[in-house]
């Protein structure tokens, strides 16, 4: 490397903070010297404030607790018994895992077929542009904006009053989860075709040529060119969509809104939005069993990214 | 047969079926846009109609109703001062992650990465805790009075640390080394070094890293729903989810959409100025 040449002849200055280190005889470069100061702010803030706070999030999701001035009194795993009792809370798990999953399929099948034709049709940047803006957008003004078209008396209803279907209440306990997870789908799958697409600009187009010499249609060469070689970025896509999933929040708090937003239907509600009631939804906070439906949310995206590493795993596919 | 799907049937759909997304897209935008200049009643009898005439009252009316002014300038402070304080804290961080051959350096960049995947969820009731310590803390002892939106702008800013400091990390990886080598060769020091040689060098990367934030800080709203909960200290996602609560009283459809629109057309803007750079941002560090 020959940095030893380049050292500057401030190294004649106080040896390096901290002992993270070689023989200490070679002088260091400037860079060397400025690690401690250039990354403690940062380390700081992010242990002090995000990683301490989420093991005290353990701690209390083993107590009873109604906040800062009251007492903590020690209760095991009784707040994790109790959710697995409360019919809100099961429910809500279900619905995070119909969400991850059914939610999940929906992307990435949408995604796949985009990649098939985005690869050469008319307009493709145009298009991968436009359907990537809803990643930008407040989720919150979109629920709103498509609540209020989704509404009893709204314009699909009339519109569909029109062609003699009658109107249905969209946004009624019972269908409203369909329509949050369809509201995810539309606006989560362009931040994937944007990902995958990414990594398929880079595929030599020979190889599509030469697919083509050979009569396959534009599926097998999608099926037998374009995801193998994109393989790797599909599997950190699983990942991320994983773990956004898991976490899904504002769609639902935007979708059902007309009345009080701190208490969705409970046929709507996930873990995350559970957790929000429990806490937001006035009476006395129970600290503790908010605490544990974090740290559920936290073990079952910690199994889940195990799990989805483990299902896209295989021999990486490069090109020679 | 396998022609017919594979070449001609599921490609067609598909296609179709991606221009109908478009469409469905670029309508919404503007819907909403035209729906937020009609008069109350309008937007309600005739959604898909021109408006009749212009009423820009309903901005004022929205920009009155539900604090949106305080929510404007909250939003606009907390985004701006809050993506600034993250780049100001990632940048240096990730510079020397990536630049030092320090064994530690490794292992901090794993620890930093492992933010990525704690769900906010997990310290939802840790920040409940801290916000109402710290703010009687410093009301009883310190200075005597304690603003919340504090609170809300530290923990936003430090729960984008970790997605931050990842991607300039891999960001300043590919930076030529014998930049910084020159300016030491000057006699720079390291922050001098840093500021006058590295950063423009490093400008593009740094800059996507403070647009992303800007986006996402700007549309946050769990923290600021659990953080902020009075008028004077929302921001406008939650502002907007209370003029919509309020709607079945106040029937005012109108300014609900000029609320829709201020919330969402500076985003729009923003990336119809800079709309490559966001998409690469997002999909970099990660795709690679």
């Amino acid at each position: 490397m020959g940095t030893a040449t380049l050292t500057p002849p401030a190294t004649a200055a106080p040896p390096a903070a901290g002992k993270a280190g070689r023989t200490g005889k070679r002088p260091r470069p400037a860079r060397e010297r400025a690690f401690w100061p250039f990354l403690l702010p940062a380390l700081i803030a992010y242990s002090a404030l995000f990683v301490l706070p989420s093991l005290f999030g353990f701690w209390v999701s083993f107590n009873k607790w109604a906040g800062p001035g009251s007492a903590m009194t020690w209760n095991g795993l009784g707040n994790y018994l109790e959710l697995t009792r409360s019919e809100a809370f099961r429910t809500a798990f279900v619905n995070t895992f119909v969400l991850a999953f059914g939610g999940g399929v929906l992307v990435f099948a949408f995604t796949f077929l985009s990649m098939m034709v985005l690869r050469q049709v008319k307009g493709r940047a145009f298009i991968r542009s436009v359907i990537f803006l809803p990643m930008i957008i407040s989720v919150i003004a979109v629920g709103v904006a498509i609540g209020f078209l989704l509404n009893p008396d709204g314009a699909v209803n009339t519109v569909l009053g029109w062609i003699g279907i009658e109107g249905r209440p969209w946004l009624g306990p019972d269908m409203v989860f369909k329509c949050i997870v369809a509201g995810l789908v539309w606006s989560s799958t362009g931040f994937y075709v944007a990902l995958m697409m990414s990594a398929a600009d880079s595929i030599p187009p020979y190889l599509y040529e030469d697919a083509k010499l050979v009569g396959a249609t534009k599926w097998e060469q999608f099926r037998h060119i374009t995801l193998p070689l994109t393989w790797d970025v599909f599997a950190v896509s699983a990942v991320l969509w994983v773990v956004n999933s898991l976490k899904v929040f504002e769609i639902v708090i935007a979708f059902t809104t007309a009345g009080t937003p701190a208490s969705p239907p409970i046929q709507a509600r996930t873990v995350a939005v559970q957790q929000y009631a429990s806490v937001a939804g006035g009476g006395v906070p129970e600290l503790g069993s908010g605490a544990a439906m974090g740290v559920v949310i936290l073990i079952v995206t910690t199994v889940l990214i195990v799990l989805t590493r483990r299902v896209t795993r295989r021999e990486r596919v490069e090109l020679s | 047969m396998r022609r017919l799907f594979g070449d001609i049937l599921v490609p067609r759909a598909t296609t179709v079926a991606l221009w109908a997304w478009v469409v469905f897209n670029l309508a919404l935008v503007a819907w909403v846009g035209l729906q937020s200049l009609k008069d109350s009643g309008q937007v309600w009898l005739s959604p898909f109609a021109l408006p009749d005439t212009v009423e820009w009252g309903n901005y004022s009316a929205a920009w009155k109703a539900a604090g949106f002014s305080a929510a404007a300038l909250n939003s606009t402070v907390l985004t701006l001062v809050g993506s600034l304080l993250i780049v100001a804290l990632s940048a240096p961080a990730a510079y020397v992650l990536a630049r030092s051959d320090r064994r530690a350096a490794g292992r901090l960049t794993g620890y930093f990465a492992m933010g990525l995947s704690i769900p906010v969820q997990t310290i939802v009731i840790p920040i409940i805790v801290i916000k109402l310590s710290v703010s009687t803390f410093m009301i009883d002892w310190v200075t005597g009075w304690w603003d919340n939106r504090i609170t809300l702008l530290v923990f936003q800013v430090v729960l984008s640390l970790p997605f931050a400091v990842f991607v300039l990390t891999g960001y300043m990886r590919s930076l030529p080394h014998e930049i910084e080598e020159a300016a030491e060769l000057d006699g720079a020091g390291p922050l001098r070094a840093f500021v006058q040689v590295v950063l423009p060098v490093a400008k593009p990367g740094v800059m996507t890293v403070l647009i992303l934030n800007v986006i996402g800080l700007w549309n946050e709203t769990l923290l600021a729903l659990l953080i902020t909960p009075t008028p004077e200290e929302r921001t406008l996602p939650a502002a907007l989810l209370s003029l919509y609560g309020s709607m079945q009283y106040s029937s005012d459809w109108g300014a609900l959409f000029a609320g829709i629109v201020i919330l969402v057309y500076p985003m729009i803007v923003l990336y119809l100025w800079l709309g490559r750079r966001i998409v690469e941002g997002m999909t970099a560090g990660i795709g690679k």
